[in-house]
């Protein structure tokens, strides 16, 4: 499906002309500009200038992406890989996927702009296996680019070659985290790495590697298009530039806004997506996708940024805002929260394995009216112990959501315990 | 041999474009499953050969993925994300009435070896729930009729 | 070499190591600085899942697991602090949620890292009610290797070990998640030649072995530390002794000799020390000779005197070099010396050692399938081509041998050139078909049933101790020469033997010895002077 967004900047304000998609009609548009921009300066130029503008991760770290390609070796015998993170699986985000059906060279231009600042020699973009449709997207420009001599032995012309090879992930959202991607990547189980070493010294198949989300790479060419000042002009001093937000759950209008950071999160989901369905009120709301703790209805007046939201004990993560209103049991929400951690653990650390499973079972527990006094305590208490303890964040974006829920919606879970049932009558079925 | 000559060409391709041979085996995967729909004892010791590795690695990979299997498969997959923000459009109550039309419950295939029913998490396709995930095809904005239909139409 | 402090206390460590390598290393791990640990393990690759390892360094703000940090000079590390015992106490209670209350039933406890570790930093009691998974309790993994795969904790290590050591594999983790179960594909049984090993390293009692499942629990086991016998590597091993009566063999730690494991035809050789075929009666033939009339049950002195006898006759008839000795390379060096004064006193025609000869592998295995082939060698027992053409071409009218290795294959191969000897006196530990030809037999004692020093391979001589009494009079072989001698009159012998005095004249009389004997080898054993550590006749390179 080729969805386009309701509001849009400088990403998406061409995604509704399916042409944008073919190299034709990127060109038409400005595209590839920036690459040509890039490849007339120095390598070490072009990634100040990322980290000038203070470009943040988009794959729900917001780690600094200029910062990141600088921790690539620049004197090394050694190839250096680049990684495309298109394993999109946090649930409340699609995001990355409308920016690959629908923007395909851009993403592949600001790979390449990043490449030449890094020097890196091939980039693997790797793609959940489930995004068929997104896949053969990318494949299509990318074999566009080869022909074009955008890739390959001499990029546009330049003594710099570069090639990109497109491989899907198989089902599973672990490979979305860094180190999980590059043992997927070697075709093995996604189970991430210990750290040290880092992807920089020790990525896909040993080498030199940096790894970057879809949207972060989708921006990089409109930053060497138009300047750091100008990224800089969109968002907040510490968040600069648009996001997609994309907002779901019971809402009006769900749907991908692209937005500079910093917007207020109850303009985007009262005005811009709608406010909620007929006859309802907004209850909670959860930022940042699903790892993301949970803001109550009277907490939403917050802007859309990172340093805004820790204040809220909560983050952006990848901006995918889900809607909850007063129908909705917050339990029974968590039951699939907790579902999901579980199925998607990796099972590598004791923690994060045994934890996710013992949460889960509680919260089923509590749901099903056999709740006891005890159980909430145990729950901030497993919590806790799987917060900053494990190989990856995996077991934090587990434990989060359940320190939310009781954090601002404990009534609800004393109710279950209190009643022995569940109260809400109207919620959505389990 | 389990293994086509036509599949063995296209791993070879895949093989080309990694620096170690083994990062093929994830593509070398999806074109088993396409072939055959799973990866059977014979099969994964095909795989082992080709990528000079064990029967045991290559079934250890395929039980960590969603999309792998090593059990032969109905014809069609047809998954209803369950996640939450589809779970808070209905995707549940969808799941059930699907169950009810084809007869099985959600894990179950159809007894001609049709169709497998079933949830999956997070598809990537929130704002537009519920919707499913049928093979390679997404469906989406769906009530319970076209979903039906989608369904009925497969063969 | 960096410096760092461990709970205030500066320690010197090794550069490039990670944490628990360098307090490995300086031997304060467990033994001064407590960092409790599961999938960590010496001789493997670093995993990194157990997270119970988990220490405070100075300067980071998140706990760090010191089994993957590498050490820093000034690096100021906490093991003792709230924030770790916190973290402890939360990945033992999270590891016995899914765990079964098996203790009653396994094999493990009394020896259980689970049960240890629980005791010693987990919670008191548990605080789940929810149901655990059921999985396979009792799946075969092979000739070896019981699988219980609920008590699994996931640390991976016989995974990793199967990969690493023998290098064949077997074991996966298959599936995700609190779905992840330890396995083998059906059809590749876990069978390679050093399998029981996952058992020693096993935490838990997830993996066991066949062999000792349900056979005696290990608090009533004393465990002797020894040497195996099987080949000439000698790994390090204990014998887990209870009711006078060797159970069981498990791998000692010698960094030189066998790191952490052990093979499993040297794990089972334990079965040969109590075996029904051991040699319990001192025997002498009457009412004929040359391989005629039977063997009559005597006590060993009596049978030491009519073996005198018989010599005496023979030296007296045929002069002392029709007398040939071959030593056993299964006897101590203490024992082989002894033998060694004998012959020289006696003035014999030949001696020498037969050593049977097998498969060796990269690992552990050697070819030599004697424990003290090498001690025998350098206490002047050589090539037996000598002693057995004598034997053969009748040169040779009275024998003294050691053992039934002769009988190989590779040398005699069957015991008819022997009938042909007058006098054949024979020490031993087992019986064998030398019984239908001996004159005199006697039984020795065999390596866990004595103080001795056996030298390896690779020259280095270690030590054992008596473990288990036999049920009958049995000797040593020195003991037995020693007697034989004081009979024989010969020069030096007065029929007293004390090993360690023994071994100290050893080390004194030959000089690759020096220092090196019974009461100064220690548990770890010394190499003989000149032979470089590590080095290994038999490889030519680098032994285990």
């Amino acid at each position: 499906m080729l969805e386009v967004p309701y509001v849009t900047s400088y990403l998406t304000e061409h995604f509704a002309d399916d042409s944008f998609q073919t190299l034709e009609g990127y060109e038409r548009r400005g595209g590839y500009a920036g690459l040509r921009q890039a490849l007339e300066q120095e390598p070490e130029a072009v990634a100040a200038l990322v980290k000038e503008a203070g470009l943040q991760g988009r794959g729900g770290a917001g780690f600094l992406a200029g910062m990141k390609w600088g921790f690539m070796p620049k004197e090394t015998d050694q190839p250096k890989y680049l990684v495309c993170n298109a394993d999109e699986s946090e649930p409340g985000s699609f995001k990355d996927r409308i920016l690959m059906e629908r923007g395909p060279h851009q993403m592949l231009e600001g790979i390449l702009i990043a490449a030449w600042a890094t020097g890196a020699d091939k980039t693997f973009v790797y793609v959940r296996g489930e995004y068929a449709f997104a896949a053969e997207r990318m494949e299509r420009a990318i074999a566009e680019a080869y022909e074009r001599g955008l890739l390959g032995e001499k990029v546009l012309g330049k003594s710099f070659r570069h090639d990109v090879v497109l491989m899907r992930g198989a089902g599973a959202y672990i490979c979305g985290e860094e180190t999980g991607l590059l043992e997927s990547l070697e075709g093995k189980k996604g189970q991430p790495r210990k750290k040290p070493p880092f992807p920089a010294q020790y990525g896909a198949f040993g080498m030199p590697t940096t790894v970057n989300n879809v949207e972060t790479f989708s921006h990089v060419p409109h930053i060497v298009n138009n300047g750091a000042d100008w990224f800089r002009g969109f968002g907040t001093e510490k968040s600069p530039g648009t996001t997609l937000f994309g907002v779901s759950g019971q809402v009006q209008r769900p749907g991908l806004y692209e937005l500079p950071l910093g917007t207020p999160l109850d303009e985007i989901v009262y005005e811009h997506a709608g406010g909620p369905l007929e006859g309802r009120q907004v209850k909670g709301v959860i930022p940042g996708g699903m790892s993301m703790p949970i803001l109550p209805a009277s907490m939403l007046d917050v802007p859309m940024a990172n340093e805004f939201l820790r204040e809220r004990k909560t983050m952006l993560g990848t901006g995918g805002i889900m809607v909850m209103d007063d129908t909705t049991c917050m339990v029974r929400a968590s039951c699939v929260i907790s579902y999901f951690f579980r199925d998607e653990s990796c099972g590598q650390c004791t923690q994060c394995r045994e934890g996710t499973g013992w949460t889960h079972k509680i919260i089923e527990r509590i749901e099903r009216g056999a709740g006891r006094e005890q159980d909430l305590g145990i729950l901030e208490d497993i919590a806790g112990k799987m917060e900053g303890q494990t190989i990856c964040a995996f077991a934090d974006a587990a434990a989060w959501p359940i320190q939310g829920m009781l954090r601002h919606f404990r009534e609800d879970f004393v109710e279950h315990v209190r009643l022995g049932k569940c109260p809400f009558t109207q919620s959505f079925e389990l | 041999m389990v293994i086509s000559d036509a599949t063995r060409t296209a791993i070879e391709q895949e093989i080309a474009k990694y620096p170690l041979a083994r990062g093929a085996l994830l593509p070398a995967l999806h074109h088993v499953h396409a072939e055959h729909g799973h990866v059977s004892r014979d099969c994964a010791a095909e795989l082992a050969e080709i990528f000079e590795i064990r029967p045991i690695d290559v079934l250890e990979v395929v039980s960590f993925y969603n999309m792998f299997y090593d059990t032969p498969q109905p014809r069609h997959h047809a998954y209803v994300c369950t996640n939450l923000p589809c779970s808070l459009r209905g995707a549940r109550g969808l799941l059930r009435q699907l169950e009810a039309h084809l007869g099985i419950r959600a894990g179950e295939a159809t007894p001609d070896g049709r169709i497998a029913l079933g949830h999956e998490e997070c598809l990537g396709a929130c704002a537009y729930a519920p919707m499913m995930r049928v093979d390679d095809q997404y469906h989406e904005d769906l009530d319970v009729e076209k979903a039906k239909s989608v369904l009925d139409a497969l063969d | 070499m960096p410096r760092i402090t461990v709970d205030g206390k500066i320690i010197e460590v090794p550069a490039g190591r990670t944490i628990l390598q360098a307090l490995d290393d300086t031997g304060l791990l467990m033994n001064g600085v407590d960092v409790p640990h599961y999938c960590w393990h010496p001789k493997l690759s670093i995993d990194g899942s157990c997270r119970l390892c988990q220490v405070e360094v100075e300067g980071m703000p998140k706990l760090q697991i010191a089994c993957n940090i590498p050490v820093q000079d000034g690096m100021a590390v906490r093991t003792d602090t709230e924030r770790v015992r916190q973290a402890r106490e939360g990945v033992m209670e999270l590891l016995l949620v899914n765990h079964p209350l098996d203790c009653p039933i396994c094999d493990q406890a009394g020896e259980c890292k689970l049960q240890d570790y629980a005791f010693e930093y987990g919670v008191d009691s548990s605080r789940s009610q929810e149901p655990r998974r059921a999985l396979e309790k009792r799946k075969d993994l092979g000739p070896t290797i019981l699988l219980d795969q609920e008590r699994c904790i996931l640390c991976r290590r016989c995974v990793r070990f199967c990969d690493e050591v023998p290098a064949t594999g077997e074991i996966r983790v298959m599936g995700r998640g609190d779905r992840s179960v330890i396995d083998i594909q059906d059809g590749y049984p876990l069978e390679n030649d050093y399998s029981m090993n996952v058992a020693d390293i096993c935490p838990a009692g997830a993996l066991t072995t066949k062999d000792f499942r349900f056979k005696i629990r290990v608090w009533f086991l004393e465990d002797v530390p020894g040497v195996c016998t099987g080949c000439s590597n000698g790994c390090n091993l204990h014998l887990g002794v209870a009711n006078n009566k060797v159970q069981r063999y498990v791998p000692r730690r010698n960094d030189s000799v066998n790191e952490t494991w052990i093979c499993d035809a040297g794990r089972m050789s334990y079965q040969r020390i109590g075996a029904g075929d051991r040699l319990s009666e001192a025997q002498v033939r009457s009412g004929g000779s040359q391989g005629t009339g039977r063997l009559e049950t005597v006590g060993i002195v009596a049978a030491l005197e009519q073996a005198a006898q018989k010599l005496r006759r023979v030296v007296d008839s045929r002069g002392a070099d029709s007398v040939v000795a071959l030593a056993s390379p299964h006897a101590g060096n203490e024992d082989l010396f002894t033998l060694r004064r004998f012959c020289d006193a006696l003035g014999v025609g030949a001696s020498g050692v037969a050593v049977v000869r097998g498969d060796s592998d990269a690992l552990l295995v050697k070819a030599e399938k004697a424990a003290n082939a090498e001690g025998a060698r350098r206490l002047g027992f050589g090539d037996p081509s000598d002693v057995l053409d004598r034997i053969r071409g009748g040169q040779a009218a009275a024998a003294v041998v050691l053992g039934h290795d002769l009988l190989d294959p590779s040398f005699l191969g069957a015991t008819d050139v022997l009938a042909g000897l007058d006098t054949l006196i024979v020490l031993d530990t087992h019986q064998s078909s030398l019984d239908r030809v001996a004159d005199v037999l006697i039984p020795v004692r065999h390596p866990a049933e004595k103080n001795a020093t056996l030298t390896n391979s690779a020259g280095r001589v270690q030590r054992v101790q008596p473990a288990v009494e036999p049920a009958w009079e049995a000797w040593t072989d020195g003991e037995v020469i020693a007697k034989l001698g004081a009979l024989l009159d010969l020069d030096g012998f007065d029929g007293s033997w004390e090993p360690r005095e023994v071994s100290k004249a050893l080390s004194q009389e030959l000089p690759a010895f020096a220092g090196v004997h019974l009461g100064g080898v220690g548990d770890q054993g010394l190499s003989l002077q000149g032979a470089a550590e590590g080095s290994d006749p038999e490889t030519g390179g680098a032994s285990a």
